[in-house]
């Protein structure tokens, strides 16, 4: 194998598998016999090694030839990108939530609400959150990568909606009213997991120790709690459907804007009334002394626990009244700017 | 003062543009890749053979060429003409040229 033969082949590993590799290699070689054959006759010189390797030097590494007969020089191509990139936001929300939700019911569920334990929960959720989001990318990229390989430039075109863009949705989209896709999907995911875990895993909430062989729960609620769940599964469902519903028309309208002032208000309503209902908090001293702890200890996570849930609702109900201000704040603007 | 760099970036786009009308012109009678490289040199276009060649089957993928291969000199080479396509398309893209350069005459005037 002289040295064209072996820059040839060379060239052959690198070029992208097509169609007609055979015949590009072919091409190529008999180009390069040309050459030198012309070089021969120019300049009087026998054709030699140095003579060979001052045109492939010439010519180009084997590596930079064969990327010239790359029809695809991307990974992902500009007319599917954008797609990529929309399709890859959803996906990292999605999983991101879901692994940093599961994460915190777990450490809320498993471990007292401090401790080693409690940290390394943390730690280990948030690492399987980035895990799961690298995973995500990886797939999520793999699949498009495929795809614009697989598809004919016809239907890549199809992920292309410049043709379809029309100026008039500027005037139909006006900024405060145009919806974030983004925070709706996110919102979604989280009342849905918040549904499930009120209705399907109520034993969730709560505490779990280990005495040996035997289990003990501390439910982190009483009866007096569950009682209204049904009334907290009206909001949440409620809340799903407007988000889907904004999710499809992707703006807001009166009525929407209605519907989520009557959505926080509701919640807020609810909020107070558990607050205000007496006896709500499973956590006793009597709870945790059945457990694996020294009366004392269990003294100290009661008092925790009677301090932390009037502060945490107080933080709720906070944010619920701003939330609710603000939906009745862009309702009235929206009634204002369209009389 | 516009550095070298940017000269010939600008020079090469300007070629990149009309390369296609450049081979599509020549390729009325068959020629292989050498020769119509050697071709369009002595035209005074030279093209680099890593912008020819794959242009050449990209022409051909798109039906505007044809392409067969002869054994010459105990060396096989591959032969490129206009398809029936190519023909039809060519005076329209002279006429485009003809536009262009008409524009271009006026604008540069």
């Amino acid at each position: 194998m002289n040295l064209i033969d072996r820059y040839v082949a060379e060239v052959g590993k690198h070029l992208p598998l097509l169609k007609g590799r055979e015949d590009i290699e072919k091409e190529l070689k008999s180009t390069l016999e040309d050459m030198l054959e012309d070089r021969t006759q120019n300049t009087g010189r026998t054709r030699d090694e140095a003579m060979e390797i001052d045109l492939l030097k010439e010519y180009g590494s084997p590596q930079k030839v064969a990327q010239t007969y790359n029809p695809h020089p991307y990974l992902i191509g500009p007319k599917m990108f954008p797609f990529y990139l929309f399709v890859l936001k959803i996906v990292l929300t999605v999983v991101v939530s879901v692994m940093l939700v599961l994460a915190g019911v777990q450490a809320v569920t498993d471990t007292p609400f401090m401790g080693a334990d409690f940290v390394k929960i943390i730690g280990q959720g948030l690492g399987s959150a980035l895990s799961a989001a690298i995973a995500a990318f990886g797939n999520v990229t793999l699949v498009f990568v495929i795809l614009e390989r697989v598809l004919s430039d016809k239907e890549i075109g199809g992920f292309d909606d410049e043709k379809d863009w029309d100026p008039a949705s500027l005037a139909t989209e006006p900024d405060p009213d145009s919806v974030s896709r983004s925070e709706l999907i996110f919102e979604i995911v989280f009342t849905f997991v918040a549904l499930a875990i009120l209705n399907v895993y109520p034993q969730w909430l709560g505490m779990f120790f280990f005495t040996g062989d035997e289990q003990v729960f501390i439910p982190m609620f009483t009866e007096k709690f569950f009682q209204f769940v049904p009334w907290i599964n009206v909001v949440l469902i409620v809340e799903i459907l407007l988000d889907i519903y904004l999710l499809r028309n992707a703006i807001w309208n009166r009525l929407t804007r209605l519907g989520k002032v009557v959505i926080e208000a509701a919640s807020l309503t609810l909020t107070v009334l558990v607050v205000r209902t007496p006896g709500v908090i499973g956590f006793s001293a009597e709870s945790f002394t059945n457990g694996p702890f020294q009366p004392e200890q269990a003294q100290v996570f009661v008092t925790i626990a009677t301090y932390m849930f009037p502060v945490v609702m107080a933080i709720v109900i906070i944010i619920q009244s701003i939330e609710l201000v603000k939906a009745v704040y862009r309702l009235f603007k929206m009634s204002g700017k369209t009389a | 003062m516009v550095n070298n760099e940017s000269l010939e970036n600008v020079v090469l786009e300007l070629r990149r543009g009309v390369i296609v009308l450049a081979a599509l012109s020549q390729l009325g009678n068959e020629e292989y890749g050498y020769s119509l490289l050697k071709k369009l040199a002595d035209l005074g276009l030279e093209v680099d053979q890593g912008t020819l060649y794959p242009l050449l089957r990209r022409l051909e993928a798109q039906g505007l060429l044809e392409s067969v291969w002869k054994l010459e000199e105990s060396r096989p080479r591959r032969y490129y003409v206009v398809s029936a396509e190519g023909k039809k398309l060519l005076p329209k893209l002279k006429k485009e040229w003809a536009g262009i350069v008409s524009v271009m005459d006026k604008m540069l005037a």
